[in-house]
């Protein structure tokens, strides 16, 4: 009746040690990339107009590039073709007086279709509610998760995943050069909710049910990578059709979840694994 | 079975089917169509009843707070305000309009507020004027911005310029930060950047200056005042006006304007003698209409309103004509005199700024529409792959669309306009959905027959654990964002957290009871 789509791991094969090695030991290099990125730049991640603050515009001309820095007074930050749009550019500077970059813009002969600009106290002030929202939110997350399960090695192996499926994309971001943004802060509370989801499947299978650990582990794990894969296809999906599209907002959402999706997959069937073993066979009795 | 057995015994896809409907009808029964206080239609909604934000259907956000100085915990006796406020207007050097002085709760010992609404003033200035009026206060005691009731005050104001304007469509709001700093945001559909900010940007305090000689030189008298006008004409552009507004005093203002134009001496002398234009230093009788303390007009005295003046006659019919340069400069005119003046500067370079070209809008709703079609396709796909058999699978993927339609239906109800971010939440909420669908397949579906309806009932309950403890950390991790006012991304938090509702009250429990009757009755 049930397909044979979801692979068999030979769970008993390996020792606790050995599972936890990879995922600890993925979470701890992404950890160095942070760091280093915090000791390179001052901050943990490469932080994007919303919070600096700073002016992006959307402009359409047949000039090339070189003409389009040309244009302004103050140099652009970066400036960004639209892969599938030709002739539109995203030009982004770190400069907020928005009025007289419009202005040169339109002298220069380029469309405007859109403009976006923050200053820099505002985006200080957003930058210190995203770190404040994160923290709420895994906190919370982490209270709740205590609180259904009442034992500490589950809670923690649960809260562990969670963390390391933040901090994987946090680090990917900073190895494939996407910029923090509201969206990614967004995705990144997403990926608490979301990836909470396979660890509290496990953990209920695993406690709560009668039955032996690796059959109960088996079935979890039937229906947990089926949630995940299908999450994962539905994200990579969106992620290529918006990028296509050249919509904002939503490739960076659905990378970020992408990321954390595949992060979780491991850290679910590998680190929370190995820790419920260890609890089921050993730590019960202590 | 009767009928109404029938629906008592599947009351969860009674309640999904009802739900659908209503769904239905909110989403495109005309009648339920968004409209604002007036009465009068907004913007075209198309074949739907729902509303896109500016992300989706172009236009400009202007996010800024307003510019002032605050200093709380002082005493300020009621029935002082007045005289707190003209002598620490005296001491600033700036006008009385822009000092406002609250006495507070009269139980509580010093809870008065005296706050600064112009920019021109910096901390030290305001603490050296408020010890000048002897106040004891510290450096920390002096706050940037306004008051919360100042700012409600500017709202109102905003919402009147916007009403009155040739677009007229558009929303004011107050938001507030975390911090409690205040913000007024400004939406404007389908105008752009530079629009919006000449209309708003200017305070709009509107006054006709008598600008005069005397002996000792030149001098302005304040002849005409937003609070002596009565009523305000159209704006209209004939001779020999050119481009004017006509306007109506009322009887307190008749008389002002006529006692300042025979007291100096325009009604005699000074007779169409203006020539601002030509001699600024040296212009004779001009009357100055001057906007925030800039000119933007100036024009002489007539003779006929001059007689009429003299005679006593005006006071019966006190009508004046205000010219402008352009038709654009007398409306703007007529919006700051109808709206009446911003209670403080916005700050605009302080905030957040963003304007999307309308066309390019309705690219990304469509391109957004595809995205999320698409994205519910392949997850169809994906749950046909896996369960190979339609009874589980069709109802599944007929259950997550019927979640994101009941999303929709939310959106239009309650007239949230959508954005790129609600778009995202949508697609987040599918991702959701079809999870906790598929935790109820395999936990209904797993070995050993659903024979009866015990067996059923116990094992969605199990389901049930796992999906109410994930629905509950989604909550609790999209809160912050819904809560914290963090940027433009409440709608994702929103509707991640109503379609997590939506799917565990409704939806998902539905699906478990349409898998009970599809699979008890298989045999």
């Amino acid at each position: 009746m049930l397909d044979s789509t979801v692979p068999v791991v030979e769970y008993s094969r390996y020792s606790n040690r050995q599972l936890a090695a990879v995922p600890i030991a993925l979470l701890a290099l992404s950890l160095l990339v942070i760091a280093g990125m915090w000791v390179a730049t001052g901050t943990p991640v490469d932080p994007g107009i919303d919070f600096t603050g700073g002016t992006e515009l959307q402009i359409q001309t047949d000039a090339p590039r070189g003409e389009i820095v040309a244009a302004f007074e103050t140099e652009p930050v970066s400036i960004q073709s639209i892969a599938t749009q030709e002739g539109e550019y995203i030009v982004t500077f770190q400069s907020t007086d928005t009025g007289a970059i419009e202005q040169q813009a339109t002298e220069a002969g380029f469309t405007v279709t859109s403009i976006s600009s923050t200053s820099a106290a505002f985006g200080a002030e957003t930058q210190y509610q995203a770190v404040v929202g994160v923290a709420i939110a895994f906190v919370g997350m982490s209270v709740l998760v205590a609180l259904m399960f009442r034992t500490f090695v589950p809670s923690i192996a649960v809260v562990l995943s969670a963390f390391s499926d933040i901090v994987i994309p946090v680090a990917l971001m900073n190895l494939f050069g996407i910029q923090l943004s509201l969206g990614t802060v967004a995705a990144l509370l997403m990926l608490i909710g979301y990836s909470v989801d396979s660890d509290l499947l496990l953990n209920n299978h695993v406690l709560r049910r009668r039955g032996d650990f690796y059959e109960s582990t088996h079935r979890a794990m039937r229906t947990g990578i089926t949630m995940t894969v299908t999450s994962i296809l539905a994200m990579l999906v969106m992620t290529s059709v918006a990028t296509l599209f050249a919509i904002p907002l939503l490739p960076a959402i659905g990378i970020v979840l992408v990321f954390g999706l595949l992060a979780d997959l491991m850290n679910t069937y590998l680190l929370n694994v190995s820790l419920l073993r260890w609890y089921k066979y050993e730590g019960v009795g202590r | 079975m009767s009928a109404l057995d029938l629906v008592r015994k599947h009351w969860r896809i009674s309640l999904l089917v009802v739900l659908v409907a209503i769904s239905a009808v909110v989403l495109f029964a005309p009648g339920f169509g968004p409209d604002d206080a007036g009465g009068e239609p907004t913007a075209d909604t198309g074949p739907t009843n729902l509303q896109f934000g500016l992300e989706l259907s172009g236009g400009t956000r202007i996010r800024a707070p307003l510019a002032g100085l605050t200093a709380e915990g002082l005493d300020v006796q009621a029935g002082q305000e007045t005289e707190i406020e003209s002598q620490v207007a005296e001491e600033l050097g700036i006008s009385v309009r822009n000092v406002n002085a609250y006495p507070g709760e009269p139980e509580v010992e010093d809870d008065g507020t005296i706050e600064i609404t112009t920019e021109t003033v910096t901390e030290e200035e305001f603490l050296a004027a408020l010890r000048a009026s002897n106040y004891d206060v510290e450096e920390g005691d002096v706050r940037r911005g306004v008051t919360e009731d100042t700012v409600d005050d500017a709202v109102e104001v905003l919402e009147e310029k916007i009403s009155r304007s040739p677009f007229a469509a558009g929303e004011v709001r107050k938001s507030t930060s975390s911090t409690g700093e205040h913000f007024v945001v400004i939406e404007v559909p389908g105008e752009d950047r530079e629009t919006v900010i000449d209309l708003i940007e200017d305070r709009g305090f509107v006054q006709v200056y008598a600008h005069h000689p005397t002996e000792v030189g030149y001098e302005n008298t304040t002849a005409i005042q937003p609070d002596d006008i009565n009523s305000i004409g159209e704006p209209t552009d004939e001779p020999p006006y050119g481009p004017h507004i006509s306007i109506t005093l009322n009887e307190a203002g008749a008389e002002d304007f006529s006692r300042v134009m025979q007291e100096t001496g325009f009604t005699q002398e000074g007779v169409e003698s203006c020539r601002w234009d030509q001699n600024r230093d040296d212009p004779g009788y001009c009357l100055l209409t001057v906007v925030d303390g800039e000119v933007v007009y100036s024009a002489s005295l007539g003779e006929s309103l001059a007689a009429s003046i003299e005679s006593g006659a005006y006071v019966d019919d006190p009508r004046f004509v205000m010219s402008g340069e352009s038709i654009e400069d007398v409306r703007q005119l007529r919006i700051n005199l109808l709206a009446g003046e911003t209670p403080a500067p916005l700050d605009i370079e302080a905030g957040t700024q963003y304007y999307l070209e309308p066309s390019l809008a309705d690219d990304f709703k469509l391109y957004s529409l595809i995205t999320g079609f698409v994205a519910v396709v392949a997850v169809a796909g994906a749950v046909a792959f896996r369960y190979s058999r339609p009874r589980i699978a069709g109802p599944m993927i007929l259950t997550a669309a019927a979640e994101v339609f009941l999303l929709l239906g939310f959106a239009a109800a309650v007239g949230y306009p959508l954005d790129l971010a609600a778009i995202a939440g949508f697609i987040a909420v599918v991702g959701t959905g079809v999870d906790d669908l598929i935790i109820i397949a395999d936990e209904i579906l797993q070995e050993g027959d659903v024979s009866t309806g015990r067996v059923f009932e116990s094992r969605f309950r199990k389901a049930f654990w796992v999906i109410g403890a994930a629905a509950a950390t989604t909550i609790i991790a999209m809160s912050p964002l819904a809560f914290l006012s963090l940027g433009d991304l409440t709608g994702f938090a929103l509707f991640t957290i109503v379609g997590v509702l939506i799917g565990v009250l409704v939806t998902r429990p539905a699906y478990g009871d349409v898998l009970r009757v599809l699979l008890t009755t298989d045999r």
